[in-house]
Formats: C-alpha cells, structure tokens, sequence
C-alpha cells in the first residue's frame, strides 16, 4: 500500500508538463536573409506595386492573381514603404528606373494534427497519449507575409532576390493589421544591412 | 522474573544495536530540484521544480550498498523575444525550451557511519542518461535525443525517523558525455529530498 502511495506522489510530480503558448502572438515568427555579396549601401531608390498579390496555387496563362483586401493591403505597404524610407530609400513610380524592386505576397497554409481520439474506436490504448504537437487543436492555420527585395541591372544579368523578410503566425480568424505591422518592423529592424549611404 | 527481564532488555537492545550496525536494504522515492550546468545551463538558466526519482539499493557489506537509480527532471524556460542569427539568416520570435532529462544508472553508496541514525554517505552511479531537447519556436519545433553516457557521484545523508523508514536527502551531479546531436556534454546539479523504505 505504501508502494502504491508513492507512486501516487511520484506520477503527481511528474504530471506538472510545462506550459506552452497562450497566445497567437506567442506564436509569430520574422525571417530574414540576405545576399551578403550584394552592396546596398551603394544603392538608394526603389520601386513596390500598389496591391499585395494572395498566392493561392498556380496561375493560368493570362490569369491575374488574388490580391490582398483593402485597406489591409494599403496599411502594410504604407509600413513597408516608412521602413525603407527609414533606411534611407527613395521611392520611384517605374521599376526600370529602380535599383531594386520589393515584392510583397501573403499565403495561409492549413495543417491538419489528428490525436488520440481518432484511434479510440481501435484500441484504448492509443487514446490519450497526444501523440503530435499542437496536441490540443485539431487543424491550425498559418499566414505569411512575404516581403521580397530583387535587384536588377549592372551587377545581375537576370533578375536576383538579394533580401528577404517573412513574417510567420497563426491565423487568429480575423485581419490584425497590429501583428502584421509589427511583423514588418521587425524585419527591417533585424536588417541593418539594408541601410544605403 | 528480574533474570528473564534483563535477558529480554538484552536481546532487544542487541537487535536494535544491530540495526544501527548494519545499513538495510532499501527503496527510496525523492522529489528533485535541478539545474542545469555548462550546455545544458545556457539552454535552460532556470531551475527545474519537475522532477523525481527511484533508487533501490542493497547492502553488501555493513557501511557498502549497491543498487540502481531512475529518476526525470524536466527543465524548461520559456526566452523572452529575441533574435538569433546563423551567417546572413535571422531568425526572431519566442522561444520554449524544454529539456527532460532521464538517468538510468547503477551506483555504489558508501556510508561513513551506520550506527547512529545520521548516516552520512557518497557515492558514485554510472549508466546512460537519456536528453530529450526541444525547441519549440512558432509552430516548428527542433528536436533533438541522444542517449549518454553518464556518471553521477552524489553526497547525502540518511535519517532514521523509524526502523523501516528514514528521510533522504542528497546533491547529485549528472554528467552526460557528449552523444548524438548535441554536440557538448549535458549535465545537471540536482538536490533530491524523500524517504527511503528499509525492505
């Protein structure tokens, strides 16, 4: 009996699993890279289309792409636009006539975690282990911003990506400008290398 | 009467003399504070309250007992937003860091006194230590598992509270030779407190 008391005591140590998030914010990431070849300091004007292309699976010939609503897409590109003013950038209308161009897109990605309760029917013993994480959800949906820097002209026959800011969460059912603003801040600011002379 | 009271009085003390004399067999249950050293210490700085272990030991000489140890600790932490950087990529958000650590070991106590109910002890145990290391970072996560090698010498005391029953309590330090993905050493001080089962 004594035994068993013990164990009692033990398994009760062992149940305190540490927390995880708690909330959607806890969750968001920034991504940054860059081409540590390419010179931006030398550099100072760029050009950004005035809509947010939605990527949603490949495009037919001649088919034009979904764009994000507004006015959240004229918040993020405003904010976009304040951070490389910020580092010193000039905007120009015509991307010829631009040292590089930034190319923003958003996506949502949908991914599926079955748990336990789907292998009850076959034996109890698979039930109850919360075998994948998150265990607790059984779909979570992710958006990502994609914020893409591609430089043209003398130093690059073809077009080249020479930066690029992503900003990753779970979607929360509803546009919060608030995280996605903050998520492109947070790629520049973790950017100094962008900043031109 | 008075000739078989003193014979009875003798043979009582004489057992109990005898139980002081000779450290019994026993099984232990202890709760375990920990904190992690070196690697394992930058990972998680802070102090794991998750945590408990088993121990069986049996006397081989009078002062000299062997035995084996499971115990498991969860160490955890969750950092503060930050940014971390590898070459030209950045990577910023919250990060969750849990490490749980699983010793599996045999070990040897020497006790430097067995005839009063303190009894001071070291020792030394030797076996595997299994990591288990995530990262958990949005909704990736990084894992990572070997099992080490591992040693653990350990002081501590026993106090006798009943002839069957004494309080633990011992500093141990786990050692796990660097193995698998973790490329440094994993260890951890931890202070363990219960009762042990004289069997």
């Amino acid at each position: 009996m004594k035994i068993v008391s013990f164990l009692s005591i033990l398994l009760f140590l062992f149940s305190c699993q540490p927390e995880g998030a708690e909330y959607y914010e806890d969750l968001d990431l920034v991504y940054t890279n860059y081409d540590d070849e390419f010179n931006f300091s030398n550099k100072g004007t760029y050009s950004i289309p005035d809509r947010i292309v939605k990527i949603e699976g490949e495009l037919g010939d001649g088919q034009l792409p979904e764009f994000v609503k507004e006015p959240f897409a004229t918040q993020m590109l405003q904010q976009m636009e304040s951070n490389m003013s910020a580092l010193g950038w000039t905007k120009v209308e015509d991307p010829v006539n631009a040292d590089v161009a930034l190319f923003p897109a958003v996506w949502t990605n949908t991914s599926y975690y079955y748990w336990y309760n789907y292998w009850c029917w076959y034996y109890p013993y698979y039930c109850g282990w919360g075998w994948y994480y998150p265990p607790v959800v059984s779909s979570v949906t992710t958006g990502t911003l994609v914020m893409t820097m591609v430089a043209d002209g003398d130093e690059y026959v073809e077009p080249h990506q020479v930066w690029t800011g992503l900003g990753n969460g779970v979607v929360s059912g509803a546009y919060n400008t608030t995280r996605v603003t903050k998520a492109i801040d947070q790629a520049f600011e973790q950017s100094p290398y962008l900043q031109v002379n | 009467m008075k000739k078989f009271i003193a014979i009875a009085v003798l043979v009582i003390t004489a057992s109990f003399q005898n139980a002081y004399c000779q450290q019994a067999d026993y099984f232990s249950i202890q709760y375990a504070v920990s904190f992690g050293t070196g690697d394992l210490g930058d990972f998680i700085s802070k102090p794991s309250f998750r945590g408990g272990l088993l121990e069986y030991r049996k006397a081989v000489k009078d002062n000299l007992l062997v035995g084996v140890d499971a115990g498991w600790n969860v160490l955890y932490e969750k950092k503060d937003y930050d940014s971390y950087t590898a070459g030209t990529e950045t990577l910023s958000g919250i990060q969750y860091r849990t490490q749980n650590e699983i010793p599996l070991l045999i070990a040897a106590d020497y006790f430097f006194s067995v005839d009063q109910p303190f009894k001071p002890y070291g020792g030394l145990g030797i076996g595997t230590l299994y990591s288990e290391r995530t990262t958990d970072m949005g909704t990736w996560r990084i894992e990572e598992n070997p099992w080490h090698f591992a040693l653990k010498p350990e002081v501590g005391f026993l106090y006798e509270i009943s002839y069957s029953t004494s309080f633990k309590l011992a500093a141990k330090y786990y050692h796990g030779f660097q193995a698998g993905e973790l490329s440094e050493p994993q260890g951890y001080i931890s202070i363990s407190t219960g009762i042990a089962i004289h069997l």
